[in-house]
């Protein structure tokens, strides 16, 4: 890889305990993550891929093992340190888009912008998924497609050097799915994000610049596409 | 139904927080409502019974002196039941510190027998009658504490010249002397300064040289006569007698004043337990109709089994029932606890003799019947929508929440200014109405408990401050027991303890409409001061200090209001002074006066002179005293045997305001009663807020937010609530506070303005916020407790 290192993986696991029960989410794993890839984490229902999602994120710790954002250590950090993290360097696109009933498309883009110092400006980032028309709506008036580009607005706004797609197509059918992954990936040149997809979808391991599988809590293989398949040519 | 019973002790255990909370507000409910009407009920029943046993007179009259077969006469009128002649006379006593005081002689016939007024022996032994020895005399209880006396002592008392030594057989009380009051002008008792001693009539005519006479009337009436038609036939027998004055039972000092605490009671009773049940009724219906959203999917399980509506909504109800049950419990074991601390201070105020105490079971019936109906019917309300629930359709996810423009976004430049987290609050806001109402009602019923008890206290301060700094600026007020020349006085300046004095003359009066050929007539006090006197401040009913006029009266506001005068009217004075022949004059009134407690119509000097066809008369002097000579001159007055009466302002003050701190009490109450409210009313609303917008609050987690920055979303929209409710809380406090004055608190007697000084406003406002932010406060460990990953999952 030429590129720079954006996140790297060292190692890491995460067990939760369930009662006396203890569970193995992930077992120790390794992952090297580069500036402006795009990466699909491939994987069946439990096989560890929201795990490793949130633990990239910084919505949880690891129980053992290093992560570490560029110098940053960001396994050692503490809430504070995590919120921040969060907050300056991660976007987050969810299945079911996870928008504010009470708050306009264009508010809730603000919503997020709000944090950082030099955000994107909202209309521009609305213009960008192509909802200007509809940035007055509220979420209950969008379609899931709509509402799923104000969640990719959201996250794009603060510019996030780390961009965290949690089964983005999931609940869409399959024109609309095409269109938010034509999406993410026009967002990795415009807005220089790294996108990490995790889906089940294997169809869509065809955009990718590399495809990480996962099976039972473990990291089983990671491989690189030459030349990734534009999205509007996949098919499933 | 063991099943459901089991679910509803899971739903209890599962949101504790919110259970206690409805608990605690209904429990202060019950509380108040139990330990109010007990004590009022207590006392209500002990006046009543007191005033049975004792015969407490309807009528009271004043005359000079009259034969005491008199009472026959009276008796032949119809409509009255008994009249009892006796000797009442006030004199005045030594105190062991060489100070004098006024003691209230009263007299009563030997045997006892169907007397009205009787009084109760408390402790020690009934009179007898003449002895030879010391003659022998009941004190009032308060009086003989207040100057530590004991069965046995001799008391001095100066009487028509003479000193006499009067012996203390027994402590006793009568239904004239439960709250013993010098006279209306007197704001409060003063145990060391007046008391009441009771004696036989043949002691009293002895003493006061009246041999065969007496100088006070009361009568028992039918129930329902017209009191107006006895009172001229009883004026028209007492006539020649010189008539002086008369008053019902209603203008009795004592009466009045137990009788201004019992409506208070009564009032309150009814409306704190009022504001607390309507809020519990609020925050059960908010909680169960939230239950029931949640359950959607639980309840369309239980209708599919086959569970009918019926036995669901008992299933949500008894959860209210439970709530108001335990409330009820709670509240009733802490509101007899109250109803005894109550009953307690009441005893310190007022001497009954039967104090019936014990526990009012109707009041604890009635309390469960109130929370149970609260709970319940709040209850069944929130359970309308249990039927609207189809099995089918309540196993799929509810339709998503719908946010709506509000009408604040029609003013752009102005919702442009707000940021995402003022907006979510807002739409929020409106979005739950019903929560919105309950919270600013909340909130507003605290603010209105925190203005109820701070101004009290601006109450206390009004009083203290018009009634000893701007209507009484002497530090001595002395009456003499017959009216003196004011040449008589002159030696008095010589005493190197007085500054200044400034001599006063009082004349019973009875005032008619110029014109109106004595129809309609009231009995007032003139009074008549020194054009150029600032000793004694008169005021008009707004406040403004009015100048004593060279011609003309400031006329009462009482009787301005009983004979319809207003100011350019004028009026026709009779003096039924004990003084030569009752003379008359035509006064114009030039003002109208209302001082804070007693009072009567304000004169100059010489017109009051005039009226009783005099020049230089006085009956009683202003004195005010170099610092630190009190002692000294208190002495000069143990020497002088013509005085009646002296009222140290010094004593009087300390004495206030040593009474006024069971006032404290009152406050104390209603602070923590607002507290509560506040407290348990932002919990409740915060962890509903919090529970239904979870989701939303883990998101923002997600998005970077931090702890504070969520709790701020939180605090906006309760903030926003509780400030609505401030805003509506203080005049509608204010408002109450008026009503509670006009209708509790104001008598004949009492002119109190309903003042409310602005730091009441501050103290109220800046406590709500504090018990808010408290109520607040216990819900954000659960913010800290956020589990973001499961928040995400958990979205639909």
């Amino acid at each position: 890889m030429d590129k720079p290192l954006l996140m790297r993986l060292e190692n890491v696991s995460k067990q939760y305990h369930m009662g006396e029960v203890v569970v193995d989410a992930l077992q120790p794993s390794s992952l090297d993550i580069y500036v402006g890839e795009l990466i699909v984490v491939l994987g069946p229902s439990g096989s560890g891929k929201s795990t490793l999602l949130n633990l990239m994120g910084g919505m949880d710790r690891p129980s053992d093992g290093k992560i570490f954002f560029g110098k940053q250590d960001v396994s050692a950090a503490d809430e504070g340190e995590l919120t921040n993290f969060r907050r300056q360097q991660v976007g987050f696109v969810f299945q079911f888009y996870n928008l504010i009933p009470d708050l306009t498309a264009a508010e809730n883009v603000a919503l997020a912008a709000s944090l950082i110092k030099e955000p994107m400006s909202v209309s521009a980032v609305l213009e960008e998924v192509g909802l200007s028309a509809r940035a007055k709506h509220f979420p209950a008036h969008l379609s899931g497609g709509e509402q799923q580009r104000v969640s990719i607005a959201r996250a794009i706004v603060k510019r996030p050097p780390l961009l965290l797609c949690d089964e983005p197509t999931g609940a869409l059918d399959y024109q609309t799915g095409i269109s938010i992954l034509a999406l993410l990936r026009q967002i990795t040149s415009t807005v220089g994000s790294t996108v990490i997809i995790v889906t089940h979808n294997t169809a869509i391991a065809a955009m990718a610049d590399r495809v990480v599988r996962m099976r039972s809590g473990i990291i089983a293989e990671v491989t690189s596409n030459d030349i990734p398949l534009a999205p509007e040519r996949i098919e499933w | 139904m063991p099943i459901l019973n089991r679910r509803l002790w899971r739903m209890v255990a599962a949101g504790k927080g919110q259970f206690a909370a409805l608990v605690t507000v209904v429990m202060m409910g019950v509380l108040v409502y139990i330990s109010m009407t007990t004590a009022y009920y207590n006392l209500y029943n002990s006046q009543q019974t007191f005033y049975q046993q004792s015969r407490f007179a309807d009528y009271f009259f004043s005359v000079v002196k009259a034969p005491q077969d008199i009472t026959n006469r009276i008796e032949t009128i119809p409509g009255v039941v008994a009249a009892t002649g006796r000797i009442q006379k006030d004199v005045s006593f030594l105190r062991p510190d060489g100070g004098r005081g006024t003691l209230r002689l009263t007299s009563y016939k030997l045997p006892l027998g169907q007397q009205l007024n009787q009084p109760v022996l408390l402790s020690g032994r009934m009179f007898t009658g003449y002895s030879g020895g010391n003659p022998e005399v009941l004190v009032d209880p308060q009086f003989a504490k207040g100057l530590g006396l004991k069965l046995g002592d001799i008391l001095d008392i100066v009487a028509e010249g003479k000193i006499v030594h009067l012996k203390i057989v027994g402590i006793a009380t009568s239904p004239e002397f439960i709250y013993p009051m010098k006279d209306a002008s007197s704001i409060i008792p003063l145990p060391g300064e007046f008391g009441i001693a009771m004696l036989p009539y043949n002691q009293a005519e002895q003493i006061l040289n009246l041999q065969g006479q007496v100088n006070q009337l009361s009568l028992q009436l039918v129930p329902g006569t017209n009191e107006y038609e006895i009172k001229k036939a009883v004026d028209a027998i007492l006539a020649p007698y010189g008539n002086l004055y008369a008053y019902p039972r209603d203008q009795q000092l004592s009466h009045v004043v137990l009788k201004t605490e019992l409506t208070q009671l009564k009032v309150m009773s009814r409306f704190l337990p009022f504001l607390f049940f309507s809020i519990a009724a609020g925050m059960q219906f908010l909680l169960l109709g939230r239950m029931i959203r949640l359950q959607r999917s639980s309840i369309g399980i239980m209708k599919a089994l086959g569970y009918d509506n019926r036995t669901i909504t008992a299933h949500y109800v008894s959860y209210a029932v439970l709530v108001s049950f335990t409330g009820a419990m709670l509240g009733t074991i802490s509101g007899i606890g109250l109803a005894v601390l109550l009953s307690d201070t009441y005893a310190q105020y007022f001497y009954l003799p039967t104090t019936i105490g014990g526990i009012n079971y109707r009041a604890i019936v009635y309390s469960f019947m109130i929370s149970l109906g609260v709970g319940a019917s709040s209850g069944l309300l929130a359970c309308r929508g249990v039927i609207k629930i189809q099995p089918a359709e309540s196993m799929r996810a509810a339709a998503p929440v719908q946010g709506k423009h509000i009408l604040l976004e029609t003013i752009p430049w102005l919702w442009k200014r707000f940021n995402s987290s003022w907006k979510m609050g807002m739409r929020s806001i409106a979005r739950n109405k019903t929560r919105f109402m309950v919270m600013v009602a909340g909130v507003s019923a605290s603010v209105v408990l925190l203005m109820l008890g701070f101004f009290m206290q601006d109450a206390i301060d009004y009083m203290m401050e018009q009634h000893f700094e701007k209507e009484g600026r002497y530090d001595y007020l002395i009456h003499f027991s017959s009216p003196i020349r004011e040449s008589d006085l002159g030696y008095w300046l010589q005493w190197s303890e007085v500054e200044d004095l400034e001599p006063i003359l009082e004349v019973p009066v009875s005032v008619t409409k110029a014109d109106s050929n004595g129809v309609k007539s009231d009995d007032d006090l003139l009074q008549g001061l020194g054009l150029d006197g600032w000793m004694q401040g008169v005021f008009s009913p707004s406040g403004i200090q009015l100048a004593i006029p060279d011609n003309g009266v400031l006329l009462s506001a009482k009787s301005s209001k009983k004979l319809k005068l207003v100011v350019g009217d004028h009026i026709k004075v009779k003096s039924k002074m004990d003084l030569g022949p009752g003379h008359t004059m035509t006064l114009k009134v030039v003002g109208i006066s209302q001082q804070l407690m007693g009072g009567g119509s304000y004169v100059s000097l010489q017109t009051a002179n005039r009226l009783l066809g005099e020049s230089k008369l006085l009956t009683g002097v202003m004195v005010n005293i170099h610092p630190g000579q009190a002692a000294a001159f208190e002495r000069r007055l143990g020497d002088l045997t013509s005085i009646s009466s002296i009222v140290s302002r010094n004593k009087a003050e300390s004495n206030f305001r040593t009474l006024m701190q069971s006032a404290i009490f009152t406050i104390i109450c209603m602070v923590i009663f607002a507290g509560i409210l506040a407290l348990a009313i932002a919990y409740n609303a915060s962890l509903m807020n919090f529970n239904e917008r979870k989701n939303e609050l883990g998101l923002l987690r997600v998005l970077g937010y931090t702890n504070a920055e969520i709790r701020g979303v939180l605090l906006k929209e309760i903030g926003l609530q509780s400030l609505i409710g401030i805003i509506l809380g203080i005049p509608l406090g204010r408002w109450l506070a008026n009503y509670y004055i006009a209708t509790a608190a104001t008598t004949d007697m009492y002119a109190m303005p309903a003042v409310i000084y602005p730091r009441t406003y501050i103290l109220a406002t800046v406590s709500a916020i504090v018990f808010l932010i408290a109520g607040f406060w216990l819900i954000t460990p659960r913010l800290k407790r956020l589990d973001l990953v499961e928040t995400l999952k958990n979205w639909d």
